[in-house]
């Protein structure tokens, strides 16, 4: 259902790297079928945002493409995006000054259906009712922020949906009912595409993709990935370690 | 009586389909048009004859006064001194507001000077709306002062309000707190082309316990300017907060001067102040929600000036 071929995303700055162009996004290949669960990981830096960004339209591509159900969608602006069916929730969700929780519910499905909504609240584990008309804006906390985030994403009901790092800020306890909810969501017209760290959605996957240096180094199921993993968490700069040459640590 | 272009201008700036109930007052271009008071609220003519006397009796619950200014006459300049003494223990919304409807190219304006006396633990709503509109080339000015003075355990909430087409503002607010008195202001100032709007707040913290909490949301459209400023004065134990925020669009500028004044030891003074164009995770939020770049920007300035 969606289709990623060649995609690159490069910057250009004469500050960094002598002003030599370098790829964030170097050259990724990747189909994701209708109605998977996919947990994209790697360490810092790794491009895995960037990737998500791309596929949204926040970011423009620099060359490649982006097939979405058979349509290119490499130029369409973010809202022709969205009204094709693809919804995005920010890892560092935007605050706003004189809108409301229920202002954006009603953006997000395009009516103002009150039952609706609540249930929809009840869903990320938000219970008060009073919740509804809050402000989103600087006095939410990181963690309820994030579930009023979740919430808009799952309100536009998408056909894809990505999150990106839906945890942050989020309760411990919070963490399971929210990866069976994204789960649950998953209707068969539903593909879900999570940016994570967390155990909890690496668990949850159909398919896990790792990304390192802006490249695709690992696709598949978590138990295989699992070497990887412990491999590349502990370093960033593990292409570049001396290791047991005793050198100074890079970091 | 009202016709057409009336009714659209109350519409506007006190929200009026018709008469209002209760007590009211409403003037149109310099003279007074209609008047209802009720058994609790009083309004004369002043002395001098420049304007209205609101008088609100101690312990009034639950009532309004309505007091629009209207003007459609080319060339008026119309001044008006309104003083509105509430009684202690009552609670009273006050609707003021001017709408000016401008048709050719001459200058109208309108410039309202309200004082409060606002009696102990008495309780008072202010909500106040700006609007002038009209092909008319001249130039639409409106120069509002308020005065408030709160009584021990006073409460005053001022919502002020500049929506559209006013040419050039300049506001003077004044407030003096009496021991443990409350005033919250909100001020929305929305300008666009070449118009050009004043906001000066001088807030006298005096009485102990006085709390003051003023709000400040202007966007500039256009080439228009804004210059704010707020002065916390505290000579009690208080807490004084200010909090203005401005959004530039197009070619807008905005100049804001937020000033605290401790002279007092026990005085907590706070104020945050934030000027910049429509943050940009914002916008890109909304449209990932399918709105389109123009329908955001409404949405976001819609929220701010609610």
């Amino acid at each position: 259902m969606l289709e990623l071929k060649k995609l690159y995303f490069t910057i250009q700055d004469d500050d960094v790297d002598n002003g030599i162009p370098r790829n964030i996004i170097d050259g990724i290949n990747f189909t994701f079928e209708k109605g998977k669960f996919y947990v994209i990981t790697g360490p810092n830096g790794s491009g895995k945002t960037t990737l998500a960004k791309l596929i949204m339209g926040i970011n423009p591509i620099s060359s490649g493409s982006i097939i979405f159900e058979g349509k290119d969608i490499s130029k369409l602006s973010i809202t022709e995006r969205a009204k094709l069916g693809i919804a995005y929730s920010f890892q560092q969700p935007a605050r706003f000054k004189g809108i409301t929780f229920r202002d954006l519910l009603a953006i997000a499905t395009g009516n103002n259906d009150e039952k609706k909504f609540l249930e929809m609240v009840a869903r990320v584990g938000i219970c008060p009712l009073s919740f509804l008309d809050k402000e989103v804006d600087a006095t939410l906390s990181g963690g309820e922020i994030k579930k009023i985030e979740l919430a808009t994403t799952i309100a536009a009901n998408p056909k894809l949906a990505i999150y990106d790092e839906p945890d942050t800020g989020i309760d411990l306890w919070t963490i399971g009912p929210m990866v069976s909810l994204l789960k649950k969501e998953l209707s068969p017209n539903t593909t879900t595409i999570v940016v994570s760290h967390n155990r909890a959605f690496l668990d949850a996957a159909n398919v896990i993709i790792i990304i390192d240096k802006g490249r695709i180094v690992y696709t598949g199921d978590l138990k295989s990935a699992l070497p990887l993993l412990t491999d590349l968490s502990i370093c960033a700069y593990h292409n570049n370690c001396e290791r047991d040459q005793d050198a100074g640590c890079l970091r | 009586m009202l016709d057409a272009l009336d009714k659209k201008l109350l519409k506007t700036v006190a929200d009026l389909e018709g008469l209002p109930k209760g007590a009211y007052n409403i003037r149109k271009n310099g003279k007074l048009l209609d008047r209802q008071k009720s058994a609790n609220i009083d309004i004369e003519t002043n002395a001098e004859g420049t304007g209205i006397i609101v008088t609100i009796k101690p312990h009034t619950k639950n009532e309004s006064v309505h007091i629009p200014v209207i003007l459609s006459q080319a060339g008026l300049f119309d001044l008006v001194y309104n003083s509105f003494i509430i009684g202690e223990g009552a609670e009273v919304t006050i609707v003021a507001g001017c709408g000016i409807h401008c048709g050719t190219s001459e200058p109208e304006g309108h410039a309202g000077i309200h004082d409060f006396q606002v009696g102990k633990k008495a309780k008072v709503t202010y909500v106040e709306k700006h609007f002038a509109m009209g092909d008319g080339s001249g130039r639409r000015t409106l120069n509002p002062t308020t005065k408030v003075f709160l009584d021990e355990g006073a409460t005053a909430e001022m919502e002020l309000t500049q929506i559209s087409g006013v040419d050039e503002a300049d506001r003077l607010n004044e407030a003096t707190l009496g021991p443990g008195s409350l005033l919250l202001i909100t001020e929305r100032v929305l300008t666009e082309g070449e118009q050009r709007a004043v906001s000066t707040n001088n807030i006298i913290m005096q009485g102990s316990g006085s709390r003051a909490n003023m709000i400040s949301r202007s966007v500039m459209k256009g080439n228009s300017k804004q210059i704010f400023h707020a002065t916390m004065n505290a000579l009690a134990k208080c807490f004084g907060h200010i909090e203005c925020d401005a959004i530039i669009m197009d070619n807008g500028t905005n100049e804001t001067m937020p000033a605290l004044k401790a002279l007092h030891p026990d005085a907590e003074l706070t104020h945050e102040a934030s000027i910049g164009k429509i943050a940009n995770d914002q916008l890109t939020k909304l449209m990932s929600l399918g709105l389109t770049y123009d329908q955001a920007v409404n949405r976001i300035i819609q929220g701010f000036l609610k």
